[in-house]
């Protein structure tokens, strides 16, 4: 018979209770990250079944030869750096008027929420109807104030704005309620004094609402970018990465290169570049976290 | 050895062997293939197809089981792929030379051949041309079905336009005469002329709207040889005369816009018989006519769907056995009414002509004459990477002021080197 202390009762009942969690994290996450990492350093073809190792040939493949690879990235930033600002500039607003006690606020808010629990599918199509060149619902309100719209999702320079307004629309009511709850929830003594010392509201909340809020807001940001550089069923349903390549984004192009080339190979080398590029920002947003719970 | 144990040894190794045979050929063996046909009539033919075989084969039976048509290459080489694969499927003719060259699909010809009845000989070789390696055939093309343009009666009548079949009678059907007519019914009704092939010109779909045009015109996409065409001044000239449509005469369902032939919103579009039956229950009289011609002739077309058994497939001698049952001159017959076969006694045959509840004798006999003429569109062992960095490029098309020779000769140089290998 085994004789345990407490504590070490306690360890080995701590390490069962997440046992299911940690193995079906490494199921499911670990080794196919694994995988991903081998397959990457292979030539691998899903039609002919062909696999060939060449080490670090579809690395130096991407960045010296792949023209279309520089405008996928340049694609994937542009999204994130519209996206991001946008979308967390709108939350903050959005969420310091709905923080408001008036009557009926919760229609407000239960408003600018519902886009989130909508189905992505069916947000991307409406809009695809939405943002077409003449008949479209936007063009034909522009119209009425005279305004004659382009055809947004067609035109290399509009695309991936449209995707971007569409994409902020969709998902900002997610960062709204996160900023609301925070908002809600801060001490309101700070504030109070701050107004009794004559701050306007613009200094009260530019100097003790915003740096209050830091830590939510940082949370917040680390997200939506994630978020943004996951991006495929919009650009599938709206663009398919078009005008010119206009909207391709990098986790749409692993797919054109996995499912409609079959190369699966190359793919798995371009999903290790977006690996490290989400862990670079996340670590970096990390980081800074640290300076945000010091402010 | 005594005779009598002679014998018995005999009798007990026969019956092993007898035994052995009759467990084999009553094993019982599911087949399934996948299409991209839903739910319907082609899918209930389909199914009748499977039961007769059953019938005569009590331990096969047979499934289809339907992938969306955009996406199904991919669908399928995921599931090739993957540790269940099908045991046959069909395979589209853009993506043909890619299977062909995989080594993923199975030669036909031995089994064909030695198929009872079969009648190899009554296939048309050309229409076989696609699907051949050498002497081995990895395909038979089971539809083999010409482009056509339905058009709506009503419209043409409301814009007091000559019917176009009666223009094809005099040999005046040109697309510069259906342009014309396209532009005639969108000035005097609310509907758009012309609706391109699938709505798919300004996505993945640009060779089938304007390759018949370019055919008409001489021009084309690539040769067999991996010269590209598409700089051509006769396929610049067809590009142009779509472009016109869309932007100078707005006749056309321009990029963005979701008018459909079925709806209602177009007057004529590109389509094959297998798209007459969207128009059940449609609130406007409608026709066939052949596709227009052009300054070289006959713009004819042919868009080609064949079966082809996998490699993988663990049945695969029963998948062929299959096949060989579904695409005799019975069966080829029976599939006729949707899917016109590569088969001459069949497209010869009063039961082809009058085998399409939807079209009249005289209808179906535009799509014996479609096939006759028709050439299939253009293929590639590379044509998915052809069709994204092409479909990039064909974006500049769709603006109203565009340089057409430019991008045409962009395109040429873009894909110089995959028509090479």
């Amino acid at each position: 018979m085994l004789h345990l202390t407490n504590s070490q009762r306690e360890t080995i009942w701590g390490y069962l209770f997440i046992a299911p969690q940690t193995i079906g994290f490494i199921l499911l996450i670990v080794l196919p990250l694994i995988t991903i990492f081998v397959f990457s350093t292979e030539e691998r073809n899903l039609l002919t079944g062909v696999v060939v190792p060449v080490g670090f040939e579809n690395f130096r493949t991407i960045f010296q030869e792949d023209i279309l690879f520089r405008k996928v990235l340049l694609n994937t930033l542009t999204l994130t750096l519209g996206l991001v600002p946008l979308n967390i500039g709108l939350a903050l607003f959005l969420a310091s008027l709905l923080s408001q006690k008036l009557r009926g606020i919760t229609i407000f808010r239960v408003l600018f929420f519902s886009p989130v629990v909508t189905s992505a599918v069916a947000w991307a199509i409406v809009w695809r109807f939405m943002l077409q060149g003449e008949q479209g619902t936007v063009n034909q309100v522009l119209q009425l104030i005279g305004v004659e719209g382009p055809n947004w999702l067609r035109r290399p320079e509009w695309a991936m704005l449209s995707v971007i307004v569409t994409l902020v629309i969709k998902n900002v009511g997610l960062n709204t309620i996160i900023l609301l709850s925070a908002l809600t929830n801060l001490p309101s003594e700070y504030r109070e004094a701050a107004h009794v010392d004559g701050a306007t509201r613009w200094q009260v909340f530019r100097k003790i609402t915003l740096p209050l809020l830091a830590p939510t807001l940082l949370f917040v940001t680390v997200i939506t970018v994630i978020g943004s550089l996951k991006v495929f069923d919009h650009i599938m349903l709206m663009t398919a990465g078009g005008p010119s390549n206009s909207t391709m984004v990098l986790v749409y192009y692993i797919y054109y290169q996995a499912f409609q080339f079959f190369e699966t190979g190359y793919a798995s080398a371009l999903a290790v570049i977006l690996f490290v590029i989400a862990l670079v920002l996340t670590l970096g947003q990390w980081l800074l976290r640290g300076r945000a719970y010091d402010d | 050895m005594s005779k009598t144990k002679l014998f018995s040894l005999i009798l007990a190794l026969s019956l092993i062997v007898m035994s052995a045979v009759g467990v084999s050929a009553q094993d019982p063996v599911s087949l399934r293939f996948t299409v991209w046909v839903g739910p319907g009539a082609a899918m209930d033919m389909l199914n009748g197809i499977a039961a007769d075989y059953t019938e005569a084969n009590p331990n096969v039976t047979v499934s289809f089981d339907t992938l969306t048509f955009s996406e199904y290459t991919s669908q399928l080489v995921l599931q090739l792929a993957g540790s269940n694969p099908p045991d046959g499927g069909w395979i589209l003719e853009n993506t043909a030379p890619q299977f062909v060259e995989s080594g993923v699909i199975t030669d036909l010809t031995p089994t064909l051949m030695a198929y009872p009845d079969y009648n190899f000989d009554d296939l048309e070789e050309a229409a076989l041309g696609l699907w051949r390696d050498g002497d081995a055939l990895y395909g038979l093309p089971f539809s083999t079905s010409p482009f056509l343009i339905i058009y709506n009666t009503d419209a043409f009548e409301a814009a007091g336009l000559e019917d176009p079949n009666a223009l094809a009678a005099r040999g005046e059907w040109t697309w510069e005469a259906l342009a014309t007519a396209a532009k005639a019914i969108t000035d005097s009704t609310d509907l758009y002329g012309f609706e391109n092939a699938d709505g798919t010109v300004y996505a993945e779909g640009f060779w089938s709207t304007i390759f018949p045009i370019a055919r008409a015109y001489g021009g084309g996409a690539w040769d067999a040889e991996g010269t590209c065409l598409m700089n051509s001044p006769e396929t610049v000239s067809a590009v142009q005369l779509y472009h016109d449509m869309v932007f100078a005469d707005g006749s056309a369902v321009p990029p963005g816009e979701a008018a459909t032939f079925a709806g209602g919103q177009a007057a004529m579009r590109i389509g094959q018989i297998s798209r007459v039956a969207q128009l059940d229950g449609a609130t406007f009289g409608w026709d066939i006519a052949p596709m227009p011609s052009g300054p070289a002739g006959s713009g004819s077309v042919i868009g080609q769907a064949a079966l082809a058994v996998f490699r993988n497939s663990p049945n695969a001698d029963v998948a062929l056995d299959f096949l060989a049952f579904m695409t005799n001159a019975t069966n080829s017959e029976t599939m006729s009414q949707f899917f016109p076969p590569a088969r001459a006694s069949v497209l010869s045959s009063d039961t082809f002509l009058n085998s399409n509840t939807r079209l009249s004798a005289e209808q179906m006999q535009l799509v014996v004459d479609g096939i006759a003429s028709g050439t299939v569109l253009p293929s590639s062992p590379n044509y998915s990477q052809i069709n994204l960095q092409t479909r990039a490029l064909f974006d500049e098309l769709w603006i109203p002021v565009a340089d057409i020779q430019g991008v045409m000769n962009t395109a040429c140089e873009t894909i110089a080197p995959l028509l090479a290998n």
